[in-house]
């Protein structure tokens, strides 16, 4: 009788892995070989790359490392201004991390709830923007004029990601809007521009923007070759953008905008505050996996000759001095690139949390 | 003519050949309930979209408070300004609190102020009998609570017609009559009031006239009293008969 007024007895951790993992002899063997091959591959790496590591090399040479077994970080202490900062003039580099500054704290502040408004946003970014091209670009206040194509490293790769969204995302909204409008000369604008643009790669439309265009364009509206490109880019990143924001919109009933015109609300009103709020929290999802992608693929600018955070990595260990030490410097890269996307994918987290207050 | 509220004459609306409206010809005066009912597809909700302009009309006038319907944009928003409406399936705004649904059209198309918008919605959310809950969202209401605070919604902008599009259908029966006692004081406070239900017993106590439509056409327009007691029409019969058998 009192079996039945107990709950079914739990399991003590250690009984719950046991019934999980060693219940019978091949459990029991796959299990100690997983785990012996797991402590392996655990130790192999640690040894490599904290026990047996080489962090610092005094004369900043890399035989220190040539002596040691395990992994070479004294690479990084050498070369990490080139990956950070690229060719800009090596003594102006401070203003080059200024600038980055700018623009990440900018990020930060742009993603909390005080900053929700469309007019503080424009103006967050635009006191970034300005910042960031006083202090990159220099030429006003007595700093020396630094062009972009001395640009480089994590400054140019931010600079471009962020570039590149801020244009794109209300081309996207444009964009998706056309594409639903009542009007077929708008709409089919629209479309083909969107499946024109997807039809193409990449490569070719920051080729275009990058080569083509200047052959085209008189000569006033050509610019530098950094705007271009990032006008390029934010198209492509507006057609898929548009698509995602599309299925956001779409997924709302349409009782929302009836309800709306049945208040007599016109057609802004009607899109900026009933249609788009909506629309952004269904497609929150697929926005910050764009979001992620479209930072992933700033590394392509490399092939239009743009010292990006990808490319100075290559040429931070492309000497003969430090050619052997590829790995510790792809390890650190792959760091940089995974606190941004970690915590663009915390923040949606963020926002999925906070925004699910009040959906059905 | 300063008291009609709408005048519909000759109208006729299509989807693509399809007729679904036939030569509607009707006219409700200020201050009137009138109750619109008969078999699903027999065109009474398209009757009243029409009259706010969520569905355009191909043929015939719609006049509502002294103004045409017709293409402009600037008169379709005028007239919506003035008529209200409550859908079956509410459409409350589900991102935002029930004080900031109501507080929203006016505040943008009325031009109130924050403070006023928000005075009036505390206002009309206290005659919905539903005052506590507005800063909850929509999603944390029933359905009759939702319908209710649509009511109120609609009420904010200061309507001079309210349009129901069957509001209690798509309600529990212990929550229709929340909704149907809001609704009977709106219609004793004078307010104009075009509603689409099924609901009997609201059409008897509450309507000035009752109009059965089937086909698309209006069959028939009567009394209540002699609407349920004589009715006319063959259609209408045979409608009463199947709804008042339960």
């Amino acid at each position: 009788m009192t079996d039945m007024t107990h709950p079914i007895p739990r399991n003590s951790r250690l009984e719950q892995l046991r019934h999980r993992f060693l219940r019978t002899p091949l459990d029991i063997a796959v299990t100690a070989a997983s785990l012996l091959l797991a402590l392996f591959v655990g130790w192999k790496l640690l040894d490599w790359a904290v026990l047996s590591a080489v962090w610092t090399s005094p004369d900043g040479l890399s035989q220190p490392c040539r002596d040691a077994s395990g992994a070479c970080w004294a690479v990084i202490e050498a070369r990490w201004r080139l990956i950070l900062f690229g060719v800009f003039p090596y003594a102006e580099q401070w203003r080059a991390a200024v600038a980055t500054a700018a623009l990440i704290l900018a990020g930060g502040l742009s993603c909390l709830p005080l900053f929700w408004s469309v007019i503080r946003q424009a103006l967050l970014w635009i006191a970034a923007f300005a910042l960031f091209m006083v202090f990159m670009h220099g030429g006003v206040f007595g700093l020396s004029s630094v062009p972009p194509a001395q640009w480089g490293g994590l400054a140019l790769t931010l600079f471009f990601f962020v570039a590149v969204v801020i244009v794109g995302m209300p081309l996207s909204i444009c964009l998706a809007l056309m594409r639903r409008s009542d009007l077929p000369v708008i709409r089919g604008t629209a479309i083909i521009l969107i499946d024109g643009v997807r039809a193409l790669p990449l490569v070719t439309i920051l080729f275009t923007a990058a080569l083509i265009l200047p052959f085209v364009l008189p000569g006033w509206l050509q610019g530098d070759k950094i705007w271009r490109v990032i006008a390029g880019f934010a198209l492509f990143f507006a057609a898929y953008q548009a698509e995602v924001l599309r299925s956001g919109i779409q997924a709302l009933p349409r009782g929302q905008e009836e309800a709306a015109k049945a208040l007599g609300m016109g057609y802004f009103h009607r899109i900026t505050r009933v249609v788009l709020p909506q629309a952004f929290r269904n497609a929150l999802p697929p926005t910050i996996n764009q979001l992620v992608i479209t930072l992933m693929e700033t590394s392509l600018i490399v092939i239009i000759g743009f010292f990006d955070l990808m490319a100075s990595g290559n040429a931070a260990y492309g000497t003969g001095e430090w050619s052997f030490a590829y790995v510790e410097v792809y390890a650190f890269i792959a760091l940089i690139y995974g606190v941004f996307v970690f915590s663009l994918s915390r923040y949606g987290r963020y926002l999925e949390r906070r925004l699910r207050v009040g959906s059905s | 003519m300063t008291d009609t509220a709408i005048q519909i004459r000759r109208m006729n609306k299509f989807y693509g050949s399809f007729q679904v409206l036939r030569d509607i010809n009707l006219t409700v005066r200020k201050g009137e309930r009138i109750v619109i009912c008969g078999p699903s597809g027999s065109g009474k909700s398209t009757l009243i979209r029409c009259i706010n302009r969520l569905e355009d009309h191909q043929d015939g006038s719609i006049n509502v408070l002294g103004t045409e319907l017709n293409e402009d944009v600037g008169s379709i928003d005028l007239i919506r300004r003035e008529v209200g409406m409550v859908f079956q399936h509410f459409n409350l705004f589900p991102h935002l609190t029930v004080l900031e649904n109501c507080t929203l059209a006016p505040m943008l198309v009325r031009r109130f102020s924050r403070a006023e918008a928000e005075r009036v919605a505390r206002e009309y959310l206290e005659r919905v009998r539903i005052p506590e809950k507005a800063d909850a969202f929509p999603s944390e209401l029933s359905g009759g609570q939702q319908q209710r605070v649509a009511i109120a919604r609609a009420l904010c902008m200061r309507p001079e017609i309210l349009l129901f599009d069957e509001p209690t259908s798509a309600l529990d029966p212990e929550m229709i009559n929340e909704v149907l006692d809001v609704m009977r004081e709106l219609a004793m406070d004078g307010m104009t009031m075009v509603c689409v239900t099924h609901e009997m017993g609201f059409a008897r106590q509450v309507a000035d006239r009752v109009i059965f439509m089937s086909n698309g056409e209006i069959v028939e327009e009567n009394t209540p009293e002699a609407f349920f007691t004589n009715p006319r029409n063959e259609r209408t019969r045979g409608f009463l008969a199947k709804i008042l058998a339960h």
